[in-house]
Parts: C-alpha cells; structure tokens; sequence
C-alpha cells in the first residue's frame, strides 16, 4: 500500500523457485558424485559411508517432522532401531518368500503404524510442543527396555544378528549385498529417492500445510484443515523412514542391539539435524553424514575429547547459525534460508 | 435474502463473569453488520463463538441452517465461516502467493480454480506487486489486507473480521470500507465486523448493534443507534 514498503520489500523478494532448482541441483551433484565413488575409492570408506547415509536418512526423517512440521521428536532412534530389529527377526523366523522384503515391508508398515497410532492419540487432544517431546522420548525408552526384558527372542543385551541378505529380482541372478560396493549401491539410491520423494511432497498440497502448520497451525485450523490428521500424517511418514533406514542399518552392520533406539542415539538425530539445518532436507542428510563422519575421525585421533569438539561445534551453530549451516550457507549465497526465513 | 447466520441465547461464562448474556442474533446472506460496544462488552467473545474458537456456556448457533454449536473451528471453517483475528493472524516468513494459496487449499477446488482465485484475490487486495514479499516484510495494513485476502482465497461465506482497520492510515481504512461494501454488495458476502472507528463505521452504512456487559443493547442503523439515549451514556458519551 505505501511506497516505501513496496520498494523496501522489492530487495527482500525471494526468487523461490530459482532457490529450489539450485538445492536440486546441488542434491543431484552430491549424489551423482556419492555414485561414482566407488569407481575411485575403496575399503574402509565405501564400507562406512552407506552407514551414514542411513543416519542421514533418519535425519530427514527428523527434518521433515521438526524442520517442516515444527513437531521436534526425541524417539526417532526407537523407529530406528525397530526397523533394524524387524530385519533380523525376519531371518530369525525364516519367513516365507525372501526375508529381506518381507522385513523391509514390515519395517515400513510397523514405523508408519506405531507413529501413526501414537500421533493420532496425542495430537488429536492437543498434545504439543514439549509434551510431545516428552512423550517421544518415553517411547525411545521403552523400545530399548523392551528389546533388553524380550531376551529370548531379541537377544537382550547381546544384540541379534541380521544377515546381509541377497536380493532377488524375479530374473537375473541374485544380488548378494556382502559386498561393500554391492550394499553400498543398494542404499545410495534409496536415500536419493528418499530425499527427491520427500522434496516433491514439500512441493505439494500436502508439504504446504505442513510448513503452514509449523508457522502458525491456529491460523491452519481456522482455514478449514483438521491439522491433527496433517500431523499424523507426518509423524506416521516419518516413522515410516527411520523404521525403514533402521532395517537398512542392520542388514549393513550385521548386527542390531538395544543402544540403537536408546535416548542418547535419539539425541544424537537431534543434534545432526540441528547442525544441517533443520528447515533444509540436504542440510539434515549432510548434518548426519558430516558429524557422524568427524565423530568417528575425532574418536580415533582424540579418543578423550571428542564429544567435548562435537559439543562445541554444536553450540556454535547453535548459536551462530540460526537455521544451521545449511541456513548459513543460503544467505551466504544471497538466498535467504528455505522458505523464505530467517527464525 | 435468506437467513445465514442465527444465535439463540447464546451465553459464555467465564466463572463468575458474563461474557455473553443470552444473545439472539440473526444475519442474512450478503448482509454487513457492525458489533460495537465499549471495552469489555463482549464483543471477541461472541465472534469466538461464532468461529468455535470459544464453546458457549449456554445458546445454541445455526449457520445455513444447520446447527454448529458443537462443531469444531475447522468443520465450521470448511462450511464456510472464516475469522480475521485482532492481530493478523498470517504466515509471517511465507510469501504472500504462499500465504494465499494455503489458505485456497482449505477447500477442495482444482488447481485451475486455486491459480484463478488467488489472482482475483491479489487484485482486489492490492497485493499484487507484493505477491513474492514475505508477509512480515509488509506494512501493517496490508498484513491486515493479506488476512483478509486469505478468507477470500478460502471461500468463506461469512467472515468474522476483528477489528480490521486496527493501525491503518486514514487513507487504508477508507479503502478498507469500500472493499468490505464490494465483497458484500458484489460477492455476496456476509460480514460481521468488530470495530471501534466510529466514522468507519458511520461511512460503512451498515446495521449496528450495540453489545454492552455481554448483552445486545440496541440494533438498528448508525443514526438510530447514535441518537439512542442508552447507547450514548454507555458507550458513545465515554468517547
């Protein structure tokens, strides 16, 4: 209406959809590049990079959640680590038909129904904010307690075993994933399809609201939306994809055990994420891949100190970058971060 | 016209004090009323019940003839009851094309239809040179021109505006009245608006009724109501 908050506002516009095609396009080197790696590394880190794309994955099942939705979980780890316990009961129990698919689809549907069940009974009473994070880490909680008391069939404290499986495709031969480069060829694209999926939701009606929700969810409400169901819905989702990089982790590592869905692991998500960035799903992934990468460096050549670097670096960002580095690096390059915002 | 909106002593307590005192109301289709009275009447808390933000105590409310005193604020807003909150209630690091089309989504139309809405809505708000601006870079009326826009974009039938021309210059709140006139006169619309601006509500012409201790005081137009002995000692004598 006034002038000068017209022209003010002219050199704050966000050109948005260039900002997306950039991040896209970003994504699309990183994984073409993650691709072509093992053509040139070998050995140790072609054996551990799957294993933090996996966390990476399970961080933007946590961004999705805290950085669209603005619902922030402490009990991702608990999917985590039921996804990888799924993997190993289904060749535990010997189930008809290739074991890896069967735990695969069952770890999908128990990460969608569990966090379904739970998000539909808390957020339809109006369960937020810091309730809800109390409630998921409880359920972090649980889910160890319960993998330590059902000893006789998830091996308590021990752990279980979860066999890298081999995966058939109705024709050609088996592929046996007990290579690195196999396995390591098998989770890259799905946490690329995870990623890219996950962008396409943001962009449709159903990834609108969400951030709606996050930005002023009384505001939702009064345009009409039963922003519980949304809200579900997001749990459930992301429920879904933890559980299913949890099934992934145990086929990669051969082994899953009670620590995996523990509070301190759940943390850990929250801190990845933090770090990327949560409002960005590229900056949640490398968030992961990042910390977890300079962690396991500094654990070798700091053993004593480690936590204390990644500590600091945590407040740092904390408090240096609002929006994290991915947020750090959108202003850097005249954007602002994601969305349009800074906090 | 027929009958939209329909209160029947509705009532809100809230422990000891009335908010609402047994309010019988009525609003026809394309109707514009203005709910006035002074601090304290009652005035938010009857647009609440209206919206579902607050359950009577006591009252029921039909809107198309059908009754919503139980229904939540989302069912009533998908049938089309739609609130502009006291402060603007936007999405502040949206831009106003988003803030807009979310609220386009709140009702099951094609993306055709949403595209065409959100245009139309941009005109008539005057918000089209700020369509990629994020709505807390906007001055305050057109925070108050965006939420109003979002109703719009909504498709409500009834809008509950609060108190829209709060902070507005002399020149915005003008503007405001003709475009309320418009969205009833050529759209339709039915309006119920709080307001405190007596020449707003002097220019608007619209029928006036007079809250006061939660009670309906007086209806009638500006000029009956400006010249009722009761409504001069409570509300328009303290100005």
């Amino acid at each position: 209406m006034s002038e000068k908050t017209t022209t003010a506002s002219a050199a704050m516009r966000l050109p948005a959809s260039m900002r997306l095609y950039s991040e896209t396009t970003v994504a699309v080197v990183i994984f073409v590049l993650l691709a072509a790696l093992p053509l040139l590394v070998s050995g140790y880190s072609i054996y551990i990079l799957p294993q933090y794309l996996l966390y990476g994955m399970l961080a933007m099942s946590l961004g999705i959640l805290w950085g669209f939705t603005g619902i922030l979980s402490f009990g991702q780890a608990a999917f985590f680590a039921l996804g990888a316990y799924a993997m190993g009961l289904a060749a535990k129990w010997g189930v008809t038909g290739n074991p890896a698919y069967v735990g695969l689809l069952a770890s999908l549907v128990v990460g969608a129904g569990l966090a379904a069940v739970v998000g539909y009974f808390l957020f339809s009473v109006g369960v937020r904010d810091v309730y809800f994070v109390l409630v998921t880490l409880a359920l972090s909680i649980m889910v160890e307690q319960i993998t330590v008391s059902q000893s006789q069939i998830t091996g308590g404290y021990n752990g279980m075993f979860v066999p890298r499986f081999s995966l058939s495709f109705g024709v050609g031969p088996e592929l046996d994933l007990s290579s690195d480069a196999a396995i390591y060829y098998v989770i890259l694209p799905v946490v690329a399809a995870v990623y890219f999926l996950l962008r396409w939701l943001l962009k449709c009606p159903m990834g609108k609201v969400l951030v709606g929700i996050r930005e002023n969810e009384d505001r939702v409400i009064s345009l009409g939306f039963n922003t519980s169901l949304f809200k579900t819905a997001a749990f459930a989702l992301s429920g879904a994809i933890a559980c299913l990089a949890g099934a992934l982790y145990g086929v990669h590592a051969n082994f899953v055990s009670p620590s995996l869905a523990g509070v301190l692991f759940s943390t850990e998500v929250v801190v990845w994420v933090a770090i990327g960035g949560r409002e960005s799903l590229l900056g949640a992934l490398f968030g992961a891949v990042g910390v977890s990468a300079l962690s396991n460096y500094l654990t070798a050549v700091i053993p004593e100190y480690w936590q204390l670097v990644v500590g600091i670096i945590f407040v740092v960002v904390i408090v240096g970058f609002k929006g994290g580095l991915a947020g750090a690096i959108g202003r850097a390059f005249g954007g602002e971060a994601r969305n349009g915002g800074r906090e | 016209m027929s009958e939209l909106l329909r209160t029947e002593a509705l009532t809100k307590r809230f422990r000891g004090l009335v908010a609402n005192d047994n309010v019988d109301f009525t609003l026809d289709a394309g109707a514009v009323r203005c709910v006035i009275g002074p601090n304290g009447a009652g005035k938010t808390t009857f647009i609440s019940m209206i919206s579902g933000h607050l359950t009577p105590t006591a009252g029921r409310l039909w809107f198309k003839g059908r009754e919503i005193t139980a229904l939540s604020v989302a069912r009533r807003a998908k049938m089309g009851i739609a609130r502009k909150f006291q402060t603007p209630s936007v999405f502040d690091r949206l831009t106003v094309d988003d803030n807009l089309e979310l609220a386009a989504l709140g009702k099951p139309v094609s993306a055709s239809e949403r595209r065409a809405s959100i245009e139309e809505v941009l005109e008539i708000t005057r918000l089209r040179d700020v369509r990629r601006v994020v709505a807390s870079a906007l001055s305050h009326g057109q925070r108050q021109w965006l939420e109003v826009g979002m109703l719009l974009a909504n498709r409500a039938e009834l809008l509950l505006l609060d108190e829209p021309t709060a902070g507005m210059t002399a020149e915005e709140t003008s503007a405001t009245g003709e475009l309320i006139r418009m969205l009833a006169d050529s759209r339709n619309l039915s309006i119920i608006i709080i307001e405190h601006d007596i020449n707003f509500i002097r220019d608007l012409k619209a029928p006036v009724t007079v809250l006061h201790l939660g009670r309906v005081l007086v209806n009638g137009s500006f000029e009956e109501v400006a010249e009722n002995e009761q409504v001069r000692n409570v509300y328009l004598g303290h100005e």
